[in-house]
């Protein structure tokens, strides 16, 4: 079993590393100190397990996740002293969830649990289906402050507040912000429903917009709109978006 | 209005006032009876002061028992006005029953002739100064009633600081503890001496804690003594990364502080600034006086290194206002808390007057 631990403390990192040895099946193939550098390790060595830190610099456990996650195989074990993050854990499918400081007994059951699903999936496919939207809708109960982007094996971390326009393209999203542009892999109502409300707005069936970005609103049709951006660039608006951002700006 | 006689210094201006209007009433009476200005000082100036302070009473008394608002308004003015009439008319009794008395001594210099218009002047004059004198007294009942409710108000807001200053004080970071452990547990079998140092330095600091929170005010030296147990507990968690230097004046080691202000500084420059940075980097804290005599101030630093590329937000987080509303409540109006973020660097200052022990 090819493991990476991803922790930013170095005897947290050693506690893991000391208790996986006694596995005689696990191979650490990699330890991280920070998100980017685990997205990266994820990426290129496509372990089978992942023991991850939640809070740690640049990228959070949960980002990492996110970021990486499309890939069916490798499987999650959170480590953290906090507690309050279990249920979104478990929301993005991770298989444990240890809470520090934990014991060797406990950290063994973990890798049983991981044994077990790994032994699953050779049996029958990886159940892919992403309960991630469904996680999404309940979950966050505070809004998105940036969105992680992958590009490759490298991240680019986007604030909120600097993102111009999101649009839609098939299975992808297009996030616009400072005059640039990324390609993100999620559906435009995953993303709408992570984003806070007040500020992002859907505007048309394959545009989200933020507020303060928007300079004015241009007549294109006689019944149709277009927003103008801070940047120049316009955007499409339908009928109920010209009147949810109507609403929105006086 | 207080009762009218309850303060010395306030009845000798209430009784000088009414002393005042005695004169300008006699004067008046003098022009209009007409008679020597002798005779209408007086007529009018023993008699006014004691219808003032009288009138006085009686409004007191009658708008203390009825305030405003626990009886329709109607019925209010009704029994004011009634009572005014009365109060009007026992005025001019004891008026003209004085002036009787003045004019049976059968000396030119007492006593005037009372004409009816005189008569109705009187009387007219003193249902006005009753009037005056219990919306007067209402006012004063509102103003006292106002000034009370927000005394009240600002007694609960200081109860209720000073509650959540208790907790705040005794209070832990719960995720700093199970860290710890968490490193201690690894150091077990890995290095077991720091292990155990690590314990000791875990049981000082939440001895230290527990010890200063019970305090009014602590030493800066005290203070700092805390601050130095946390600092070597996260130094063995975050190793390399964490690099700590201090730049105390000596002079500034023995002033007091208020215990527990300086740890949340630090607490949140290791969480929210190192803690976010893979490279890590420095911690400094500083503090020096400034000024001299009673003015002298004690200034804190805490600056730490922070990610460049993280959200521009960041401070005027939970910590730093309950910091900056300890600091207020601890040195109404005389202590500052101020923050900056420059480049690669965030910085907390915070000013108070620097006391010591003996001062």
């Amino acid at each position: 079993m090819r493991t990476v631990i991803v922790d930013d403390e170095p005897l947290a990192r050693a506690l893991v590393r000391e208790y996986l040895a006694a596995h005689a099946d696990v191979a650490v193939v990699a330890e991280c100190g920070n998100g980017f550098e685990a997205v990266k390790a994820i990426a290129e060595l496509a372990p089978d397990l992942v023991v991850l830190d939640i809070q740690m610099p640049k990228l959070d456990g949960f980002e990492v996740v996110e970021l990486v996650g499309a890939r069916s195989g490798t499987r999650f074990i959170f480590a953290t002293a906090f507690d309050q993050y279990a249920i979104r854990a478990f929301e993005v499918r991770a298989l444990d969830y240890l809470l520090k400081p934990f014991s060797q007994q406990r950290f063994d059951q973990a890798l049983d649990n991981v044994r077990g699903a790994l032994a699953a999936s050779t049996v029958a496919p990886a159940p892919a289906p992403s309960l991630q939207g469904l996680g999404r809708a309940s979950a966050p109960a505070q809004p998105l402050a940036r969105v992680p982007i992958r590009d490759g094996t490298r991240v680019h971390v986007v604030p909120c507040d600097a993102i111009d326009c999101v649009q839609a393209q098939d299975d992808y999203v297009e996030i616009r912000a400072g005059g640039k542009a990324w390609l993100k892999n999620q559906a435009l109502s995953d993303l709408e429903a992570q984003m806070d409300p007040r500020r992002f707005l859907r505007v048309h069936r394959s545009w989200l917009v933020n507020i303060e970005a928007v300079s004015r609103i241009e007549q294109a049709t006689r019944d149709s709109h277009v927003a103008v951006l801070r940047d120049g660039s316009r955007v499409p608006v339908s009928r109920g978006g010209y009147q949810k951002l109507r609403a929105a700006l006086s | 209005m207080q009762a009218p006689l309850s303060n010395r210094r306030g009845a000798l201006l209430y009784v000088v006032a009414w002393v005042c209007l005695g004169m300008a009433l006699g004067a008046v009476c003098a022009a209009l009876a007409p008679a020597r200005l002798i005779n209408g000082l007086l007529f009018a100036l023993p008699t006014t002061p004691v219808y003032g302070i009288a009138a006085g009473f009686s409004t007191y008394y009658l708008c203390r028992a009825n305030p405003l608002g626990t009886r329709p308004a109607p019925l209010l003015i009704v029994m004011l006005a009634a009572a005014a009439i009365v109060a009007g008319f026992m005025w001019l009794a004891v008026l003209l029953g004085w002036n009787e008395l003045c004019r049976g001594l059968g000396v030119p210099w007492a006593g005037i002739t009372v004409r009816t218009e005189l008569s109705a002047l009187l009387f007219a004059l003193g249902v006005l100064l009753y009037g005056l004198l219990a919306a007067i007294n209402y006012l004063a009942i509102e103003a006292g009633r106002a000034r009370s409710a927000e005394r009240r108000a600002l007694e609960a807001r200081v109860a209720a600081q000073e509650a959540e200053l208790r907790m705040l004080r005794t209070q832990i970071d719960p995720h700093f503890l199970f860290n710890s452990l968490n490193s201690i547990s690894a150091l077990t079998s890995q290095d077991p001496p720091a292990a155990r140092e690590m314990t000791l330095q875990l049981a000082s600091f939440c001895r230290h804690s527990l010890g200063l929170a019970d305090q009014d005010r602590v030493t800066l030296e005290q203070e700092m003594t805390l601050v130095r147990h946390f600092l070597a507990i996260e130094k063995v968690r975050f190793g390399a990364r964490l690099v700590t230097e201090e730049a105390l004046e000596k002079g500034a080691l023995a002033c007091l502080v208020p215990p527990m202000i300086i740890q949340p500084l630090v607490e949140n420059a290791v969480k929210h600034g190192i803690g976010q940075l893979p490279e890590g980097g420095l911690l400094l804290v500083a503090a020096w006086r400034e000024g001299s005599g009673a003015g002298m101030r004690l200034r804190i630093a805490v600056s730490n290194a922070v990610d460049t590329e993280g959200q521009g937000g960041g401070a005027g987080g939970i910590g730093l206002a309950n910091v900056r509303q300890r600091l207020a409540c601890a040195y109404p109006n005389a202590a500052t808390l101020a923050w900056k973020r420059e480049d690669g660097t965030f910085s907390v200052e915070i000013a108070l007057p620097a006391q010591t022990r003996e001062s």
